[in-house]
């Protein structure tokens, strides 16, 4: 998977991105003193990212992820529209909450979509075949 | 005759900003290059030439900031003319080379054709060639649009301070280089959210354009469909794109770019030709490389390249024709069927990237030049109208709620997200999140001459680093590597030079090799990034 070249300064951030109407994209980053909470066992290593509908704060869905891995995809909820993210640790059997994200809108899906994108991508990909 | 039904023809013109001063070759400055000769050039003297003949061409053009302070950077401008002229001695020894092979002979000698009036051209606007499209601009030839900034897509920018940043740079952009406000709003990718509606509305902008599916839910609910304007609930126009007219010629598969008889791109004689030869052509690393000189023809579906036949201008110019005619024959029969259901003309919006005609597309202005002629020439009942002119002549439209899109690959944002190149984000963000957190907190401070330099520079590298270009690149494995070190550098330069505003402790060298490099917006104000901004 590709990286980075260099480090970024630490910092907590958590950031979700709309990608399709299928799908968001959310990466996370912590700061050093947060880092080191997962680094000496205090957290847990696997950490949870819940979406909620951002209009009525309504729980949408859980997903699980390492501390490290820094970014995932999550499907959007059935009933899409604005969400937000927020990352939650686990210390001594209960959850805590770290992050929260931003809002993100979900696309609706059109049934043409794919058909009507004609964007100079297919002549670029050309060039790769 | 009267006019049934309207075109609003428009070209998206844009490059990522690339700039090395440092380097008296750059490979990637050849981008530049291959677009001022193979599209710029051939449409600006379209343009001219129909002005000139009185018959007014109609277009709309956007032309994104990175782009428009390349054709005004002087040094870019200096190796231009050199670049031409390198190619032109290759054209003159290619004269002597293939005197012996008239139907080689032929096509060498458009390519001289071509790079001597890209030569003329850029001669007589004195390598600015913003000139003559401001003078089109001027004598109601054509219209011309601004982009976001760096070309970023917005629905990707979650911090609303770097939507307005984008807007605000490019406003201020437009205006001082085509001396007046801009009044359209070109969506990079095409990428549509609600939210922007306001960000725009508060930016000065009147109108932009979408994908046809981000209007068709809503437009289900209203009788014209794609082929009339609308209004967004704050009074922003909105022009939905037609997808029949992109298609004829987007798609390389289907689309008129692809007819057997027009020009091949993936030959060229920089992959074919003796080594020796054409190496004072190639690089400082002699790396064999498109020189711009293609001989070949696309020939026929499945053939394989070294199988492609010698390219016939005659024959290629004939197809330009008929596929002027062919377009325009489908555009009447959109608007016979729409008037025949509504009573009254269709909007039809044809959009596309203008580096498609000429560069990629080798016979595009040629096609474009003849679409513009055939509807005078030949007393169409169509018209191209700019959208300006159509919002101001047209009923007051319908509002609709417009729907989350892009043009770019499925009609969403994949090209700019996934596995591929996600992990750029976290850079971009960092330099984002810093820029408008530090611009919060010297935005009512009085600056030394130094610090006010150095917070203005960390805007344009964290303008930059938003482009969109480094993410599509990277997706398709194409100058993977530099739009990596590009963005990369322009997260890190932001960051850097942030801190050491903090930290009182910038380093004036550093500071003035970047303002050399990245010298676009230069009016810029860092307080452009302020959670409240002045502007």
């Amino acid at each position: 998977m590709p990286e980075l070249s260099s480090p970024l300064p630490p910092e907590d951030r958590l950031v979700l991105l709309p990608k399709n109407p299928g799908t968001f994209f959310v990466f996370w980053r912590f700061s050093e003193s947060r880092a080191d909470l997962f680094r000496l066992a205090s957290f847990s290593p696997e950490i949870e990212l819940r979406l909620s509908c951002a209009d009525d704060r309504t729980p949408a869905s859980s997903h699980r992820a390492q501390w490290q891995a820094g970014r995932a995809y999550l499907p959007v909820p059935e009933r899409g529209g604005n969400c937000s993210a927020a990352l939650y640790a686990l210390r001594n059997g209960a959850w805590e909450r770290l992050l929260d994200s931003n809002q993100a809108a979900a696309p609706a899906a059109a049934g043409a979509a794919g058909d009507r994108a004609y964007a100079s991508l297919e002549f670029h990909k050309k060039a790769l075949s | 005759m009267s006019s049934r039904g309207s075109l609003l023809f428009l070209l998206h013109a844009h490059l990522p900003y690339v700039n090395h001063p440092e380097d008296s070759a750059f490979l990637e400055e050849n981008w530049f290059f291959e677009a001022v000769v193979e599209t710029y050039v051939p449409i600006i003297s379209a343009l001219e030439r129909l002005a000139a003949e009185g018959i007014r061409p109609g277009v709309t053009i956007s032309i994104s900031p990175t782009l428009g302070a390349m054709l005004e950077n002087e040094a870019l401008e200096a190796k231009l003319g050199l670049y031409v002229a390198s190619r032109l001695e290759l054209i003159e020894k290619e004269l002597a080379r293939t005197q012996d092979e008239p139907a080689l002979c032929r096509t060498v000698k458009l390519y001289q054709k071509l790079y001597g009036d890209a030569a003329k051209l850029i001669h007589k606007y004195s390598g600015d060639l913003i000139t003559p499209l401001k003078a089109l601009q001027h004598a109601g030839q054509i219209e011309i649009m601004i982009t976001s900034a760096t070309h970023a897509v917005l629905p990707l920018l979650a911090r609303p301070e770097a939507v307005r940043a984008q807007l605000a740079a490019a406003a201020e952009d437009y205006e001082d280089r085509f001396n007046r406000k801009p009044s359209g709003f070109w969506l990079p990718e095409c990428a549509y959210e609600p939210r922007l509606n306001s960000y725009l509305k508060l930016s000065g902008f009147n109108y932009t354009f979408t994908e046809s599916h981000a209007v068709e839910p809503a437009a289900a609910q209203v009788p014209d469909g794609v082929y009339s304007p609308y209004r967004t609930s704050n009074g922003l126009g909105l022009f939905a794109r037609d997808a029949a007219s992109s298609r004829e010629v987007w798609s390389s598969k289907t689309g008129y770019p692809g007819d057997p008889a027009y020009r091949e791109f993936y030959r060229d004689l920089g992959y074919d030709g003796d080594y020796e030869y054409l190496r004072p052509y190639f690089g400082e690393d002699g790396i064999r490389r498109p020189l711009g000189l293609k001989y070949h023809r696309i020939t026929g579906t499945g053939a394989d390249l070294a199988s492609r036949e010698y390219y016939d201008p005659d024959a290629a110019q004939a197809r330009v024709e008929a596929h002027a005619s062919d377009f325009l024959a489908r555009r009447l029969k959109q608007t016979e069927d729409f008037y025949a259901a509504r009573g009254t003309g269709p909007l039809i919006v044809s959009c596309y990237d203008a580096e498609l005609f000429g560069h990629w597309w080798f016979e595009g202005p040629a096609f474009l030049e003849a679409v513009i002629r055939k509807i005078r020439t030949e007393r169409l009942p169509l018209q191209f109208v700019t959208p300006s002119e159509y919002l101001n002549s047209c009923q007051e439209p319908v509002e609709i709620a417009p729907a989350i899109s892009s043009w770019g690959e499925n009609g969403y944002f994949d090209p700019w997200v996934n596995e591929s190149n996600d992990f750029i984000y976290p850079a971009v963000y960092a330099a984002t999140d810093k820029m408008i957190e530090t611009a919060n907190r010297f935005r009512n401070q009085d600056l030394s001459l130094l610090s006010s330099r150095a917070l203005n520079q960390a805007a344009r590298e964290t303008l930059l680093s938003q482009s969109s270009d480094w993410a599509f690149l990277i997706y398709i494995g194409s100058h993977a590597e530099y739009a990596k070190k590009r963005l990369e550098g322009h997260a890190a330069s932001a960051l850097k030079l942030l801190g050491e505003v903090i930290e009182k402790k910038v380093d004036e060298k550093d500071l003035a090799a970047l303002e050399k490099q990245n010298s676009v917006f230069p009016k810029l104000d860092f307080r452009i990034f302020a959670s409240v901004s002045k502007f």
